[in-house]
């Protein structure tokens, strides 16, 4: 079993001339063999938090702590921190000319993998046709260029691809159900819950509540203002559905300006 | 234009002649030349700015005697083993500095009377030859400053002739190395003649074993006379401050594949440029380049529709690392009276730091309407956020630069016809690439 944990985390970004401080204390467990679900109004710093866990230089971490397994991440940089298990599905992926998804991947997987020993071309292919029909994606996917012109659901469907041919210990997904349809979203959840299981652990960062029908959280926590304010059951999900993020404030009697509010 | 001191006096320059046993025309036209380069204009080739470069550098004569006994030079220089044609092999030919080739023909270039001499004794044995073609179509001799001061000063080389009809199915590998740090001016020059309809594809690797101080000025002309087919594959490795002028004349219906990886690790400033001149001629110009470190490279590729029906393509694709410097000039130009024809070029450039510089500049001069005439040009730069996507997934810094360096180059490597060329090129930049990244990782 692999522990993620994050312990009074604050986060800095460094904006052009402000310093900011966006996250202001986070305290979160996660397991393998758990799902949980982060929900928050938009501008709390859900971005942030998943961005910082993964290791974007741009997130100033100025207090707290992220292990994994009781090691700290910190002074680790991101690929170091991917291959020790990390996965993070971006809100907004990168567009590479050059570079073809399935060549990618498998860079990906190999980097996880001793030099000499990469993944056969037959093996790769094996599950590369297989997470492709799971996820309803052409074969030519594979061979376009890196999110070059992809649409939008395209791209998540592309991180979802990544998923679960790289098959990380722990996965942030970051709004991956944003400007998705029903349909898509189905798939979508359809490509997460085939990692579920005892070794894999999946921080699922939502706006809404819908993406939780399809993907059912053991836990549940809720951001504000830049700290988790309640965590709780999938219970929590369909209640904030009902009552809002101001409702949940006004009950919790914080004192928090929300940036979607009037 | 500020007047240069000549480099060496007629006198001097006289003996060398008469030391080489050098054929009358030449030798006058060296004393020429010597007199003539001083004056000349440096030639201008765009946003590269190369004219404090030390090009004219080093020492004419080696210090042994010249026409020593060739050897192989196989330790020094990379072969290039695949070929195509299993069943033949290659034709190696191979030049250490300005020493006469070692020359080892196939069975099949030997059977069709394939041509390799050394400069000096190719001129004494085929003065019809070097009357015709010789600083004549393709380089004009006297042309700007450092084609006078090659002329003038040009002190090894090799003639490659291949007579009309002859197909050669295997390769015909040409390895040249440069010792670079013997003080010595690397004036070389090829002259290679594809007499009428013949054949062949050539394989070159150009390197310099040790950076050093000493000049390069090295001059190939290549003359495809009425449809004769060539495939060039050049690989250069150069290390010294470089002049490289690669020019084509093509006849009536023959038709040139170039393939050229600029490798090197000097500063450079080419001169590829392909004459199309007879009716329906061809030319394909493949390039792809790595610059590194703090060199800089300025590549300019010229073709010119002179003739009806004629076709040219230019695709160049280019990386820069650190602090290093990579301009490409693409220029297509179709003279008045070239109808029918076809001018296309594509300039890219990928820039992997802040301080990399890098250039594309399409140039196209059109002066007849019944033309066909495009370009694509861009300057791009990996930028932070892709390289924090690629690593986000494990890929190391290094191995996510390279991904998309090899992703951006393999565009035009995919293009190239010919296998052997394609494996060797892929290999050379996989190894420039990494010195370059070690290179700069040290320096960090
Ligand atoms: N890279 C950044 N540069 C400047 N400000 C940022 C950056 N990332 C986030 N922010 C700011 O931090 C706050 C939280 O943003 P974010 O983490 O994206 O929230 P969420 O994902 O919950 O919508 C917002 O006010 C946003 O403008
Ligand atoms: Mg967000």
């Amino acid at each position: 079993m692999s522990v993620l944990e994050v312990r009074d985390l604050h986060v800095r970004v460094d904006d052009q001339n402000e310093h900011k401080e966006i996250l202001k204390g986070v305290d979160l467990t996660m397991k393998t063999g758990e799902i949980h679900a982060v929900m928050g109004p938009n501008g709390t710093g859900k971005s942030t938090l998943s961005e910082t866990i993964m290791g974007n230089p741009r997130y100033q971490v100025t207090n707290g702590d992220i292990l994994l397994d009781g090691v700290s991440l910190l002074d680790k940089p991101v690929d170091e921190r991917a291959r020790a298990g990390l996965f993070l599905a971006m809100q907004y992926p990168a567009e590479i000319v050059g570079v073809t998804n399935a060549e990618f991947m498998r860079a990906a997987i190999n980097a996880r993998r001793p030099d000499d020993d990469p993944i056969s071309v037959r093996q790769f292919i094996k599950e590369l046709d297989h997470n492709l029909a799971l996820l309803d994606m052409s074969e030519g996917m594979a061979e376009r260029y890196l999110n070059q012109g992809f649409s939008g659901g395209e791209k998540k469907r592309n991180e979802i691809l990544q998923l679960l041919m790289i098959k990380p210990t722990f996965a942030i997904l970051d709004e991956i159900d944003s400007g998705l349809d029903i349909d898509a979203m189905k798939v979508v959840a359809k490509g997460v819950n085939s990692m579920r299981g005892a070794t894999f652990g999946s921080l699922i960062i939502t706006h809404y509540q819908r993406l939780l029908d399809y993907i059912k959280p053991d836990v549940v926590h809720v951001m504000m203002g830049g700290r988790v304010v309640k965590s709780g059951d999938a219970d929590l999900a369909r209640k904030l559905e009902d009552e809002g993020y101001t409702g949940l404030r006004d009950e919790l009697g914080l004192d928090i300006q929300l940036t979607d509010e009037n | 234009m500020a007047r240069v001191k000549p480099f060496t006096t007629a006198a001097a320059l006289a003996t060398f002649s008469a030391d080489r046993h050098e054929t009358a025309p030449l030798a006058e036209l060296r004393q020429q030349a010597l007199a003539a380069y001083p004056q000349l204009p440096l030639p201008t080739f765009e946003k590269i700015r190369y004219q404090r470069w030390p090009l004219f550098n080093g020492d004419l004569a080696p210090e042994q005697a010249a026409n020593q006994t060739a050897t192989p030079t196989s330790e020094l220089a990379t072969p290039l083993t695949t070929t195509d044609a299993a069943d033949q092999e290659p034709a190696m030919i191979q030049q250490l500095d300005l020493q006469a080739p070692w020359v080892q023909l196939s069975a099949e270039a030997q059977a069709q009377g394939v041509v390799v001499l050394d400069f000096f004794q190719a001129q004494r044995e085929y003065p019809e030859l070097f009357a015709k073609y010789y600083g004549t179509l393709a380089a004009p001799a006297l042309a700007n400053r450092l084609a006078a001061f090659h002329t003038a000063a040009v002190n090894g080389g090799l003639l490659i002739y291949l007579p009309a009809g002859a197909k050669l199915t295997a390769p015909l590998t040409l390895e040249l190395t440069q010792s670079g740090d013997n003080g010595q001016l690397y004036a070389q020059h090829l002259l290679l003649v594809a007499g009428e309809n013949s054949e062949a594809t050539i394989l070159a690797t150009r390197q310099t074993t040790t950076a050093g101080s000493a000049s390069a000025n090295i001059v190939e002309e290549l003359i495809l006379e009425q449809g004769a087919q060539l495939r060039y594959t050049a690989i250069d490795g150069l290390k010294n401050t470089t002049y490289l002028a690669r020019r084509a004349y093509l006849f009536a219906d023959a038709r040139i594949d170039w393939a050229l990886g600029e490798m090197n690790d000097g500063d450079i400033v080419t001169d590829f440029n392909t004459d199309l001149v007879g009716k329906g001629s061809q030319a394909d110009f493949k390039a792809v380049a790595i610059s590194t470190g703090s060199q800089f490279q300025g590549i300019t590729t010229r073709l010119t529709n002179y003739g009806l029906h004629t076709v040219a393509n230019i695709l160049q694709h280019g990386v820069i690392l650190s602090d290093a410097t990579l301009t490409f000039n693409g220029v297509g130009h179709i003279v008045k009276g070239a109808r029918d024809s076809d001018s296309q070029q594509e300039n890219r450039v990928l820039m992997l730091s802040r301080t990399a510089r890098g250039d594309a500049n399409p140039i196209l001069l059109i002066d007849e309407n019944d033309v066909r005439a495009g370009h694509a040009a861009s300057v791009g730069r990996v930028n932070e956020s892709q390289m924090y996507y690629l690593m986000s997934r494990g890929l190391s810094k290094d191995l996510a630069e390279r991904l998309v360096i090899r992703g951006f180059l393999g565009s035009v490597l995919t293009e190239i016809p010919v296998a052997a060329a394609r494996a060797a090129l892929t290999a050379t930049i996989e190894r420039k690439l990494i010195d370059g990244q070690r290179h700069r990782d040290r320096a960090q």
